[in-house]
């Protein structure tokens, strides 16, 4: 049987058993599994609108990353481990998309006069953004998958990502039980850099998109010196 | 006497199966096939790809619901 | 009906829908779509690692403790949360959405299996990795989702200084993972 990608060999037939295995088809269970997601979206809109919304957001970001095999821990750890820089640069893609757009939801608000959405997520820069990061980036990379891939991988049955989950929700309590500390310590005059604020909203997304972009000729040169062809 | 060699990668974490792949490779010589066992989505779709990269011929098979079998024939 | 289900596996649709991988560039793509989707509807970027603070919280006072104390929980914000539960928390509706998106895409291209621990080093990976991530999330505001995309989509610098760091993290790990872990 041919499927996409994914081509028959004549020598697999001469293979051990396991290619004579019979394989089942799971898009039956598929569908039953539908229902059911069906019908929690059905309980939580009785429930309260936005729970459905946030479950559907949810099952969009799954399904993506299942199906493309998304994978942020491998943009930044295959450039060091295999020298591939595939994923680094869809990320970086993903990067100008959402920081174009983003933008200009601000702005509109701004614009009106309105409070700007999302400032929450520009946080304050320390020493403990650095500690938290390096040691988030370590973690991913032992764990085999970051927070969404994490999530992704018990979807797709692996039950090393449950032990993961079950660890990365510990480390969580822990860390917001030391909050306090690290914000009495670091924090306190820490500033939070929004771009726009010192750059201007046009200088601003500049900005990003031109780190974007140089990140991205470097991704592609490293690549390309380490390989015969680039796939993109 | 060009020979196939089976790599064994089921239940192995990324990025275990590429970095076990890039190894066996280095082992085996030009004409050599060797057989990559996979049952994690990102290596199926990584290992191939890096392999093809690095100038080798490459096929794919799906042989069970989430298992494939890599084919890695030593090229260079 | 077998050969019906059959008949789908061998659809073009199915093929491109379900079936092939899609490309990297197509899931950066649609990624960020949802992002865009998020932002506008929530009035929030899309945040992963903030949920298992509240999934912790819950746990914890399941077996008896307590975090009202604690500054992490002490806004208003954070007590109404903690207070209206699990089943009502949005935030962890799209982590579960997550998991189950995932499920039914595997399923869907019958590609789903059961992959059990194979040894030792990977309870240990596991459990290390993850709670260096637990951790390490709290202290920058957030995960690769939270501090690295959604931050960089905000135009903060927070999200640039996040992803250097969090790079240099992911070559010590590297180290770590094929001296230790293989």
């Amino acid at each position: 049987m041919t499927e996409g990608t994914v081509r028959a060999s004549s020598r697999a037939s001469s293979r051990s058993g396991r290619s004579r295995r019979k394989k089942k088809n799971q898009i039956p269970i598929a569908i039953v599994i539908f229902l059911v997601i069906a019908g929690i979206g059905v309980w939580l809109g009785l429930k309260q609108d936005t729970l459905l919304l946030y479950w559907l957001i949810g099952l969009a970001f799954g399904f993506t990353l299942q199906r493309s095999r998304f994978c942020f821990t491998a943009s930044m750890r295959d450039p060091y481990l295999t020298k591939s820089t595939s994923i680094t640069r869809a990320v970086l893609i993903a990067f100008a998309i959402t920081s174009i757009a983003f933008t200009a939801i601000k702005y509109g608000y701004f614009i009106n006069g309105l409070a700007i959405p999302g400032q929450g997520y520009v946080v304050p820069i320390s020493i403990a953004t650095a500690i938290g990061a390096c040691m988030f980036g370590i973690g991913m990379v032992i764990a085999g998958g970051c927070a969404s891939g994490t999530l992704m991988r018990i979807g797709e049955g692996f039950w090393m990502q449950v032990i993961s989950l079950f660890f990365f929700i510990v480390g969580s309590l822990w860390g917001a039980h030391d909050f306090g500390w690290w914000k009495r310590t670091f924090m306190l005059k820490a500033p939070k850099v929004f771009l726009p604020d010192h750059l201007g909203w046009l200088g601003g997304l500049a900005a990003n998109l031109l780190i974007i972009a140089v990140l991205y000729v470097i991704a592609h040169k490293w690549e390309k010196k380490n390989s015969d062809e680039l796939s993109h | 006497m060009a020979k196939e060699v089976e790599l064994d990668c089921l239940g192995e974490a990324c990025p275990v199966p590429l970095i076990k792949t890039e190894k066996a490779l280095e082992e085996l010589e030009v004409g050599d096939t060797l057989i990559v066992l996979i049952d994690h989505s990102c290596a199926m779709k990584n290992v191939p790809e890096w392999a093809r990269k690095q100038g080798h011929e490459v096929e794919l098979e799906e042989v069970d619901d989430g298992e494939w079998e890599c084919f890695i024939e030593k090229m260079k | 009906m077998k050969a019906f289900f059959d008949k789908i596996k061998n659809n073009d649709f199915y093929k491109m829908w379900f079936k092939d991988a899609l490309p990297y560039v197509t899931g950066a793509v649609l990624l960020s779509v949802f992002q865009v989707v998020t932002f506008a509807t929530t009035g929030n970027p899309w945040g992963v690692s903030g949920v298992f603070a509240n999934w912790g919280a819950w746990l914890f006072e399941l077996v008896g403790g307590s975090v009202d104390k604690w500054f992490y929980f002490s806004s208003p914000g954070a007590q109404a949360t903690l207070n209206a539960g699990f089943l009502n928390h949005p935030g962890t509706w799209r982590n579960l959405g997550i998991i189950a998106g995932a499920l039914f895409a595997a399923m869907m291209a019958s590609g789903f299996k059961i992959k059990k621990i194979k040894s030792y080093k990977q309870v240990v990976a596991a459990a290390l990795g993850g709670l260096l991530m637990g951790y390490g999330a709290r202290i920058a505001f957030g995960c690769n989702i939270g501090a690295l995309f959604s931050g960089i989509a905000s135009l903060s610098l927070s999200g640039w200084v996040f992803a250097a760091f969090m790079f240099v993290g992911a070559i010590i790990g590297s180290k770590l993972l094929v001296k230790y872990f293989m």
